[in-house]
C-alpha cells in the first residue's frame, strides 16, 4: 500500500463511527447525565466507547441495582433512567428491575450485549434471548440489527419509554454490531411526546356530575406524580373542596394537614379513607388502577359510587371497574379544563374531615423500644421539604406511606406494584444522584436490605450521601404479621435474628453507621444521621412483633377493617 | 362470545410472539389466526373469546392499542363513547 492510499485509509476510518460509538452519541443526544451499568463479555465495545462518553457512568455490584437506580432516578427527575449490562446473566438481573418499572410506569431505557449475530439462537456462552424473556414487562424491545439503524431505534425507545404512560423499554445489541463500522448512519426524525387530547363532552359531562354529586371523594394515584399534576391537582380541591383519599403511590399529592386530606385508602389506608370510599356517591379516579391492595374485594368497592375516571392509558379505564365517564388524556390538561360549579357537600366534607380528626394515628404507644412510626414521622418533619424517602417492601414501607410527611409524590419512592424486596438503597443511589441536594433516605428492613446490601460498595465508591434507617425487627416482618393473623401463628420460615452484625457490616464497607436500641435514643440519632456528610446508616431496633394497623385482610372490603393499639 | 380483530403489525423482530403473549397473559384464547403478508407490515387476523366472564374484550382491544408497531382496524373513538367501557362479556 503506497503511503497515499494507507492515509486515504486512515482518514475513511477516522469518518467511520463503530456501533459502539454511536450508542454513546445517542445517550448524549436525549441528553442523558448518568447511566447504571456493569460491564461484561458481551457488552465491551459499548464499554470501550464510554471513555469518551460526556455522561457519568456509575458501577453498580449487580445489575438488578443498575435497573432499580435507574428507575428511581426517572421517578425523581421525569426523564428515562438508563441501565446497561451484558448478555446473559446480566441481562436476567436486570429482569427484576425492568419489571419493577413497568408495574409503576417508571420510564426505563435497559440496554443490554448480546452475543455475535451469527451465534444467536445457538445456545452461545452467555446467550439468553432477553427480547423474549423480557417481553411481558416492556412497553416495547428492540434488537439492534443494522449498526445504522442505533441513532433512530435509540430516539424511538426514549420517545416510548417517556410518551403517554411511561414504562420500560429494551434495546439488545448484538456484539458485532457494536463492533461494526457505519458510513451512514439514520438520524432519527425528532418526535414531540405527545398525551391524547381529551373529549371535550365528558369533561362537561364530569363537571355536570361532579356539581351535582351530594358526596364526591377524588381518588389520586401514581399517575398524579407520573402527569406532573400535583399543582393541578390541589387546586382543584382548593377550588372544590372535595375531599381526597390516595393510593401508596400518590402519598404527597394532597398535603396531609389539609382538611380534605384523609389520607392513603387500601389495606393498610386510614379508617377515614376507606369509610369515605364506601359511603361516596361519586368517585372521581385520577391516575389510579383500582389495584387490589387499594381496592379490597372489589365488588365491594365504592358500592354506592358513580365513576369519573381520568387516565392518560385508555386500557386502564374500564379494565377492573366501569366507568360511568370515561376521560383518557393528560391529567393536568383535564383538569385545567374541568370547573365544575363546586358542590354544595359541607356536610359530607365536615363528616370526612372530623372522621379523619377522630381515627387519627396515635404516638404514644406504650414501652422503652423505638417504635417505628413515630421514628419516621420525626425523621420527614426534620428532614422539611427537602425529604426523599426510597423505600424497601415490608413493614417498614407502609410505616413510611402511613407516617412520613412528604412534600410531593415524588419524593416517596416505593416499588408499589411489584413489590420487590432490594428496591431501598439501589433507588436511594438513583434518586440522590438526581437530587444532590435533597435529603434523601433509604427506609429499609433487614430482610430487605441483604437483598442488595452490596450496593453499600457503590455509595462508598461514589462517596454517596445517601442516609440508611434500617429498622430491624429480626424478621419478615409483614409475612410474620400475615402468619400470626392468618395462619394460626404458625411462623414458619421469618425468623432473621441470627442477622449479622449491620452496623459492623456498613463499616467494613467504609460507610458510617451507628445504633438506635431506645426510644430515647432517637432524636440525637436522627440529628446524626441527617447531618452527616457523607452514607451514614442507622441501624434500628424495634420490637419483633410489632404490626402494621390498621389493616384490610386480604379479600375482604375495606369496610372490614382490623385496628391494633395506635388507632 | 367471541371477537375478531384485523389488525397490521410491524414486520420487527418479536412482534407476533409480543402480539400473542398479550392477548394470552389478559385472559383470553386464540380460537383462530392468520397471518399474511402486507408489504411493509403483516395483517394478521384474530378470534379471541375470554377464560371468564370477568375479561372485558373491550379493554383487550385497548391494550392491544397500547402495542408499538400494531395497528388495529376498528373503531378510534370506541373508548370514549358512554356505554363503550361496560363490560357485559
Amino acid at each position: 500500500m503506497t503511503s497515499a492510499a494507507a492515509s486515504q485509509n486512515i482518514q475513511a476510518d477516522a469518518e467511520q463511527l463503530t456501533g459502539a460509538r454511536l450508542v454513546v452519541q445517542a445517550l448524549e443526544r436525549e441528553g442523558v447525565e448518568v447511566v447504571f451499568g456493569y460491564p461484561g463479555g458481551a457488552i465491551m465495545p459499548v464499554y470501550d466507547a464510554l471513555t469518551q462518553a460526556r455522561f457519568r457512568h456509575i458501577l453498580v455490584r449487580h445489575e438488578q441495582a443498575a435497573a432499580f437506580a435507574a428507575d428511581a432516578y426517572a421517578r425523581v427527575t421525569g426523564k428515562a433512567g438508563v441501565c446497561l449490562a451484558t448478555s446473559g446473566p446480566g441481562a436476567t438481573n436486570l429482569i427484576t428491575g425492568i419489571a419493577n418499572a413497568m408495574m409503576d410506569s417508571a420510564p426505563l431505557v435497559a440496554i443490554t450485549g448480546n452475543v455475535a449475530s451469527p451465534l444467536m439462537g445457538t445456545d452461545a456462552f452467555q446467550e439468553i434471548d432477553i427480547l423474549g424473556v423480557t417481553l411481558p414487562i416492556v412497553k416495547h424491545s428492540w434488537i439492534v440489527r443494522d449498526p445504522a439503524d442505533i441513532p433512530s431505534i435509540f430516539a424511538e425507545a426514549f420517545h416510548v419509554a417517556q410518551s403517554g404512560r411511561p414504562g420500560p423499554v429494551l434495546i439488545d445489541l448484538p456484539k458485532d454490531v457494536q463492533f461494526a463500522s457505519v458510513r451512514a448512519p439514520r438520524m432519527p426524525r425528532r418526535v414531540a411526546l405527545y398525551a391524547a387530547a381529551a373529549d371535550p363532552a365528558q369533561i362537561r359531562r364530569a363537571e355536570s356530575a361532579i356539581s351535582a354529586a351530594k358526596k364526591p371523594l377524588l381518588y389520586a394515584g401514581g399517575g398524579v406524580r407520573i402527569a406532573r399534576a400535583t399543582g393541578q391537582v390541589r387546586d382543584f380541591v382548593r377550588r372544590t373542596g372535595i375531599p381526597a383519599v390516595s393510593t401508596l403511590q400518590a402519598q404527597g399529592v394532597i398535603p396531609n394537614d389539609w382538611p380534605e386530606s384523609l389520607g392513603m385508602l387500601g389495606m393498610h389506608g386510614t379508617r377515614a379513607a376507606n369509610q369515605a370510599v364506601q359511603e361516596c356517591d361519586l368517585l372521581i379516579v385520577l391516575g389510579a388502577r383500582f389495584d387490589d391492595r387499594a381496592t379490597g374485594a372489589l365488588a365491594k368497592f365504592a358500592p354506592n359510587a358513580r365513576v369519573i375516571h381520568i387516565d392518560v392509558d385508555a386500557a386502564e379505564i374500564g379494565k377492573l371497574r366501569d366507568a360511568h365517564i370515561p376521560i383518557s388524556g393528560d391529567m393536568s390538561a383535564v383538569l385545567a379544563a374541568m370547573n365544575p360549579r363546586p358542590p354544595a357537600i359541607a356536610d359530607w366534607a365536615e363528616t370526612c374531615h372530623a372522621a379523619a380528626i377522630e381515627h387519627a394515628y396515635r404516638y404514644d404507644a406504650p414501652g422503652e423500644g423505638v417504635y417505628a412510626p413515630a421514628l419516621l414521622k420525626e425523621l420527614s418533619e426534620r428532614a422539611g421539604e427537602a425529604f426523599v424517602a426510597a423505600c424497601d417492601v415490608g413493614q417498614h414501607q407502609m410505616w413510611a406511606a402511613q407516617h412520613c410527611r412528604f412534600s410531593d409524590p415524588r419524593a416517596h419512592l416505593t416499588s408499589g406494584g411489584l413489590g420487590a424486596m432490594g428496591y431501598g438503597l439501589p433507588a436511594g443511589i438513583g434518586a440522590k444522584l438526581a437530587q444532590p441536594d435533597a435529603h434523601v433516605c433509604t427506609i429499609t428492613g433487614d430482610g430487605s436490605f441483604a437483598m442488595n446490601i452490596q450496593e453499600l460498595a457503590t455509595l462508598k465508591r461514589y462517596n454517596i450521601p445517601l442516609k440508611i434507617v434500617l429498622l430491624d425487627n429480626s424478621m419478615l416482618g409483614l409475612v410474620r404479621q400475615w402468619q400470626e393473623l392468618f395462619f394460626d401463628r404458625n411462623f414458619s420460615e421469618v425468623d432473621l435474628s441470627d442477622n449479622p452484625d449491620f452496623v459492623a457490616v456498613a463499616q467494613a464497607f467504609g460507610v458510617d453507621a451507628f445504633r438506635i436500641s431506645r426510644r430515647e435514643e432517637v432524636s440525637a440519632g436522627i440529628e446524626r444521621l441527617l447531618a452527616a456528610d457523607g452514607p451514614c446508616l442507622a441501624h434500628v431496633i424495634i420490637d419483633p412483633m410489632a404490626n402494621v394497623w390498621p389493616l384490610v385482610p386480604p379479600g375482604k372490603s375495606n369496610a372490614e377493617m382490623m385496628f391494633g393499639d395506635n388507632i | 362470545m367471541t371477537q375478531t380483530f384485523t389488525l397490521q403489525i410491524d414486520r420487527a423482530e418479536g412482534s407476533l410472539q409480543r402480539l400473542i403473549g398479550l392477548i394470552e397473559r389478559r385472559g383470553f384464547h386464540i380460537d383462530r389466526m392468520s397471518v399474511a403478508d402486507a408489504g411493509q407490515q403483516r395483517e394478521v387476523r384474530l378470534t379471541v373469546r375470554a377464560r371468564d366472564e370477568a375479561r372485558c374484550v373491550d379493554v383487550l382491544g385497548r391494550q392491544i392499542d397500547r402495542l408499538v408497531g400494531v395497528s388495529r382496524e376498528r373503531s378510534v373513538s370506541e373508548p370514549y363513547q358512554e356505554g363503550a367501557v361496560v363490560c357485559t362479556a
